[in-house]
């Protein structure tokens, strides 16, 4: 992804109205990064439109990249991960997570890994990571409400690695859906 | 609550007073004969008399499903829920809890515990009496050490131990055979535990054994001293399917950890009789990770995968 020359202001009214204009974005050659950004922030979210989808692949963006939205349960938090190369975009559907950013380890990781900044994204926040900006753990700390988030990956990727945040070992991953498109599949 | 609610919605199941500021739920409660779900969080719940008196012998103490006291301000379990028998799903989380009264075992058909977010520093073993408990979540306490009657917990398929003080854990541990979700990040022992187990080998006397075992070299009990004879008739079969071989002491079962973007399940441990058993025994669970990635790994490096796979706790 590149910065073009020009960037649209979109609105995205629903979660299909989001899903459209994705296509419409990822179709040219070259995307921006921030418009994507803008756009997911834009994006009201609305329960009824996606309560059908958690835990689900909302959409294949044609190959072009791959939408999903996870369900984080009271006090569930992920491993430390990178993108594989990817972009990661995720916005908040409802409640809140915490995201606790940290450097690659070094080659040789033998020693704790470092913390660079942590914060809490509310409703409706959207944000970026790739693989250089760096690793990064999602949390959700609350001990009274579950938590949702809308992923976009791009390109799609379905491995990824995990590392200690002891001992900074990475291990490779494979992600595997629940269900596809709102539809129970096996997996 | 209003004092007229069990005249106008007699038939009422689902009760939702979370958000409201109420600070004690009243014996209005008690005259509900059909409620099975009560959700009461984000309340300003926990001081004397927050939950009527009389809560176990009324009809809703066999009716009570699911509780939901989270987001209070209880410093104890409140003793007046102890008899609500029916009860499977109990949240305490964020509250100020400082213990777990032993006396929780009364909640006989308790499957779902939260209790994470509280000031817990230690877990009663009483609490391994509750037969159904699957899901135990005792995450963001300060608690520094489970007890190993945890592991009579044969039902068990999740336990939340994050971001507490633990420094080791009971090797009974391992004996919880259904476990598939374990989470140990942020705690003291990570590191160690993984130490522990990467670098046990089997002893000399166990390999003898298994060997006398496997290849089912004949012995009577006059050729061997009573107690070689006594740990010859311990031998376990290794629960690897595929795998003809048994063990003594050095052996331990798969456990999955789920703590990755949501829900997504990784094998994290492969407990086998020997390492050579890596990939069939992963297939024991229904899970669909692809075995290749076992498969072509030598020897040297299972242990090194252990050590990487155990800390996305």
């Amino acid at each position: 992804m590149e910065q073009p020359v020009q960037t649209e202001t979109w609105k995205a009214r629903s979660l299909e109205e989001l899903v459209r204009i994705l296509h419409r974005i990822f179709a040219e050659d070259k995307v921006s990064v921030e418009e994507v950004q803008a756009l997911m922030e834009s994006y009201e979210s609305n329960p009824e439109e996606w309560l059908q989808y958690t835990r689900n692949l909302v959409d294949n963006g044609n190959g072009k990249f791959n939408l999903m939205i996870l369900c984080w349960g009271e006090g569930h938090g992920s491993s430390i991960h990178d993108h594989t190369d990817s972009h990661c975009f995720m916005k908040i559907l409802q409640g809140n997570l915490k995201e606790t950013l940290f450097e690659w380890p070094e080659k040789k990781g033998n020693g704790e890994m470092t913390k660079k900044s942590e914060r809490v994204l509310r409703e409706n926040q959207c944000a970026y990571i790739n693989d250089s900006i760096g690793l990064h753990r999602v949390e959700n700390i609350s001990h009274t409400e579950s938590a949702v988030s809308l992923h976009l990956y791009s390109p799609p990727f379905d491995s990824c690695n995990t590392f200690d945040q002891r001992t900074g070992h990475k291990h490779k991953v494979k992600m595997t859906f629940y269900s596809q498109f709102g539809e129970r599949t096996l997996c | 609550l209003p004092a007229g609610l069990s005249q106008w919605f007699p038939a009422l199941e689902v009760l939702d007073v979370s958000g409201t500021g109420l600070a004690e739920l009243g014996a209005e409660l008690l005259a509900l004969p059909r409620l099975h779900t009560l959700l009461a969080k984000n309340n300003r719940l926990g001081g004397p008399g927050s939950l009527p008196k009389g809560l176990g012998q009324a009809s809703l103490g066999r009716s009570l499903r699911v509780l939901n006291l989270s987001g209070n301000r209880f410093a104890e379990v409140p003793p007046a829920l102890l008899g609500l028998r029916g009860l499977q799903s109990l949240s305490l989380g964020g509250n100020r809890l400082h213990g777990i009264p032993p006396d929780i075992q009364e909640l006989r058909s308790l499957e779902f515990l939260y209790l994470g977010g509280n000031f817990i520093t230690s877990i009663p073993p009483e609490l391994a009496n509750l037969p159904s408990l699957s899901y135990l979540v005792l995450c963001d306490n300060k608690i520094q050490s489970i007890p190993p009657q945890l592991a009579q917990l044969h039902s068990l398929r999740s336990l939340s131990l994050h971001n507490n003080l633990l420094t080791y854990l009971p090797r009974e541990i391992l004996n919880l055979v259904h476990l598939e979700e374990l989470s140990l990040r942020g705690n003291p022992l990570v590191v160690r535990f993984v130490r522990d187990l990467t670098y046990n080998p089997p002893s000399l006397q166990e390999l003898a054994g298994r060997t006398i075992k496997t290849r089912n070299v004949p012995y009577a009990r006059s050729d061997l001293p009573e107690n070689l004879v006594r740990y010859l008739s311990l031998a376990s079969n290794c629960p690897n399917p595929k795998c003809g071989g048994v063990y003594f002491d050095s052996c331990v079962r798969q456990i999955k950890f789920v703590d990755f973007c949501g829900k997504y399940r990784l094998p994290l441990m492969h407990y086998l009789c020997s390492p050579e058993c890596s990939s069939p025994c992963s297939s024991a669970s229904q899970s669909s990770t692809s075995q290749s990635e076992s498969d072509s790994e030598d020897e040297a490096s299972v242990a090194a995968r252990r050590m990487q796979k155990v800390l996305l706790g």
